[in-house]
């Protein structure tokens, strides 16, 4: 059996919410078959709190053995770098971060809050946030670069906001079983962050033959107009169907790029940022000439049920 | 007289909690009420485009992003004088009913029951029916509440893509219509949902829950074989046997947003059940009046004002001031100056619910009433879940989203019933970007410290009069706190120097 402790620093709740819509494993699925005691959640626990405190003060001195730390929200630093608007007891979440950090055999980073700083690290940042191991894009967060778990993994991090469920779920039982896992350069398990969350999208051929959306709730593709990221970001939402059943691009909501260090973008999130006609950011890996070339065919080639919107979504 | 200041923290709360409390001879004298965590949402959203509040502000909570998205949605709307059509509130009616139903489920059977299989209780003749039922992740009612509410939530992802966390209402509608398939879809949903809820949680068919109007009949139910083994059966039982049901009342006075837009009218403040204000020492209903609201800091670290302000006119500047009685950063929003509490219990009682406003009449509000309320509510997110359902089915080609005709600048407020009860934002645009916002939350009602007047916050109240017996394990502080569905995370405004404070009355 594998030990978890779930910590919360500032937090929305989200991803321990969003974990109890997983079914492949469900979240109880991970106690009851795959290998893992749950030792704490917050939300979930009915120990009393002297069982919290007597369990970071065992792990802390290395009494009780911990493998997996899961640590979700934001690491709030202020005031002045003390973490004390996050306490719990007067004593920095921040601190606790660390210490729990220090024992633990592998630190998962549950969402892009405790990923990279998240919604709470947004401009002005009043609180300070920052990440685990990251500081938006920056490579060092509560923990410098170099920084290795036990097992000699850097924290990983199940970006997005909130993380999927299976991508939250899956990890932790490729880790209950000692099974190898890959990272990405954002130290994101590969398995979730390899396809874009434009693959899948229902709006592909919109988007294939340059049909656009000017408003929200056309039919249409969001990407030129309504700031849609789908072809930008790394995530499995249009694979693995959030809630088993859609995703935000297939219900006509902009892809605002979650499982990125910069979200939310500091630009408008429903607007396409333009040179002239043309996206400021193209789809990953695409070269601007080409792409403007191709698009211009594909919606002179367009057919009329695509170019008069009537393929349902 | 032994007198001990005592520190509470408390779990299963959507965020974190901190109580500081005054025991004379092991009885709640005083408490205060601590917020642990600061994150600045209304400045993040200052400076950005109006929209983005659609993005940013359901994180400020995971368990209720719908109702803030909701408000958002109405406070862009009234700001630019925009009108969804009746098929885009019934879609948001119908998501915010399915988030509700999770809500509403997941906190009376993972947040609030589990505090009935403490150990302090294992000698009681109901302790072993309680963990049959409730011990968390083995307990059958405990487990049967992942399963279903996992499938409900399923509604909100249908239409909007994904729970939690999502921006599909905008000002104008929403961005997808209904179509047979969603509804087929979301009708199987609600069906096995509602069918589990009658079996398992109140015994009875619907129908027959909802027409039960008065206390007394109520109290002949539960004798009934199949009422009383029954999940709310067991735990009414349970929690009067403990006397929660004459404990822990609180602010006598209620306020209600009222819940779910209207879709049959265009008026923007008519809802389906109603609004208003219900005077705890008449027993009157008012019409609810938004420039009623507003916020004290008299005993909060923001910089000072005299009395209370609307949000309109509030700020949010930190200043702390430690050492004097000042104690949290929670303001202390007031209705009409006066303290309110809010929730499912106010929300049926101003909304007409003659069960609950017979309870009410019979024995007061307190805890096992305000988790009452909330098991009972659920029985109407059904109901009015598939006449939204039956609605859209019957108007399929209706539009769900007409963009606003123009963006001016000016203010705009959305209230709404959120699961935990009174959720508004108002927002200022200038210069075509967001110049002001504000949240007031249902928690930021409940959890607020003492205002201008000295009045302590509905918790505050709740809590005294309270016997404590082991102050290592209060469970009945967490009783008493959990009836009321904290949720910290939400209260935008808390946050704590962490060190330990003392309230001189």
């Amino acid at each position: 059996m594998k030990t978890l402790f779930w910590l919360q620093t500032g937090a929305c709740g989200g991803d321990s919410l969003a974990i109890l819509s997983a079914e492949a494993p469900s979240f109880e699925q991970l106690f009851a078959s795959c290998g893992i005691e749950l030792l704490w959640h917050p939300s979930l626990s009915h120990a009393p709190m002297k069982r919290f405190d007597a369990l970071i003060e065992n792990i802390a001195s290395g009494a009780q053995k911990l493998d997996i730390l899961c640590v979700e929200g934001s690491v709030v630093t202020a005031p002045r770098g003390t973490g004390l608007y996050d306490s719990y007891r007067g004593r920095a979440r921040m601190e606790i971060t660390r210490a729990l950090a220090r024992r633990a055999n592998i630190v998962v980073a549950m969402g892009t809050c405790a990923s990279f700083g998240g919604v709470h690290a947004a401009s002005p940042n009043p609180a300070d946030c920052i990440g685990l191991q990251f500081d938006r894009e920056t490579p060092g967060g509560l923990l410098p670069a170099d920084w290795r778990a036990g097992s000699g993994l850097p924290v990983i991090n199940i970006a997005g906001c909130p993380a999927h469920p299976h991508a939250m779920t899956q990890t932790l039982e490729a880790i209950a079983q000692d099974l190898p896992l890959a990272l990405d350069p954002l130290n994101r398990p590969s398995a979730f962050f390899s396809t874009l969350a434009h693959q899948g999208c229902t709006r592909n051929e919109y988007h294939e033959y340059d049909i656009e959306d000017l408003e929200l709730g056309g039919r249409a593709c969001l990407f030129y107009n309504l700031g849609c990221q789908g072809p930008l970001t790394q995530a499995v939402c249009n694979s693995d169907l959030w809630n088993g059943v859609n995703s935000k691009t297939r219900a006509g909501v902009p892809c605002f790029g979650c499982t990125a260090p910069n979200f939310p973008r500091e630009t408008d999130l429903f607007a396409t940022a333009k040179i002239g006609d043309i996206p400021l950011r193209l789809p990953v890996g695409v070269e601007r000439a080409r792409y403007m070339a191709y698009k211009n065919l594909a919606r002179a080639a367009a057919p009329a049920r695509v170019r008069n919107k009537k393929m349902d979504v | 007289m032994a007198r001990v200041e005592l520190n509470v923290s408390l779990n299963r709360v959507e965020g974190d909690l901190e109580l500081a409390v005054t025991l004379d001879d092991g009885v709640v004298a005083e408490a205060r009420t601590i917020g642990t965590m600061y994150r600045g949402f209304e400045q993040i959203l200052i400076g950005r485009a109006p929209r983005d509040a659609l993005v940013i502000t359901p994180r400020v909570c995971g368990i209720c992003g719908t109702a803030h998205l909701y408000s958002s949605a109405l406070a862009l709307e009234r700001a630019w004088g925009a009108v969804p059509p009746p098929n885009a509130t019934r879609i948001r009616n119908l998501c915010l009913m399915a988030e509700g139903i999770q809500n509403d489920l997941r906190q009376t059977f993972l947040f609030f029951t589990p505090d009935f299989c403490n150990p302090r209780y294992a000698a009681e003749p109901w302790f072993d029916e309680m963990m049959a039922a409730f011990e968390p992740f083995r307990g059958a009612i405990y487990l049967e509440t992942l399963a279903v509410t996992r499938k409900v939530v399923q509604i909100v992802a249908h239409f909007g893509g994904q729970w939690p966390h999502s921006s599909y209402m905008a000002p104008g509608g929403v961005t997808l219509p209904a179509d047979l398939r969603r509804i087929s879809a979301c009708r199987a949903v609600l069906d096995d949902a509602q069918r589990w809820y009658e079996q398992r949680i109140i015994g009875a068919p619907l129908e027959r829950w909802l027409a039960l109007d008065k206390a007394e009949d109520y109290f002949a139910w539960l004798d009934a074989p199949a009422h009383a083994a029954s999940a709310l059966g067991m735990l009414s039982r349970c929690v009067r046997a403990l006397g929660l049901h004459r404990s822990a009342a609180g602010a006598k006075h209620m306020l209600s947003y009222g819940a779910w837009r209207d879709p049959a009218t265009t008026d923007a403040d008519a809802t389906l059940l109603a609004s208003g204000f219900y005077d705890g020492e008449t027993g009157a209903i008012a019409p609810l009046d938004q420039t009623q609201i507003n916020e004290h800091v008299r005993h909060s670290w923001f910089r000072h004002y005299e009395g209370g302000r609307h949000p309109w006119n509030g700020e949010t500047i930190p200043n702390y001031e430690p050492g004097g009685d000042r104690y949290t950063w929670s303001k202390a929003p007031r209705y009409g100056d006066k303290v309110v509490q809010t929730g499912p219990l106010a929300e049926l009682l101003i909304g007409g619910d003659p069960l609950i406003a017979s309870l009410n009449a019979l024995e007061g509000g307190g805890a096992w009433l305000r988790q009452f309320a909330r098991a009972r509510r659920i029985a109407h997110e059904f109901l009015h879940a598939r006449r939204m359902l039956d609605q859209l089915a019957a108007d399929l080609s209706g539009e769900h989203f007409i963009p606003p005709a123009n963006e001016a600048d000016g203010d705009g407020y959305g209230l709404i019933m959120a699961a935990r009860g009174a959720l508004g934002h108002w927002i200022k645009i200038k210069d075509g970007v967001i110049e002001k916002y504000q949240i007031v939350t249902p928690t930021a009602w409940n959890a607020s410290p003492r205002d201008s007047a000295g009045q302590p916050g509905h918790w505050e109240q709740s809590l005294v009069g309270v016997e404590v017996r082991d102050p290592d394990d209060p469970v009945e502080i967490g009783h008493i706190i959990r009836s009321h569905d904290p949720c910290l995370v939400c209260t935008v405004h808390m946050l704590d120097t962490g060190r330990k404070v003392h309230f001189n009355a």
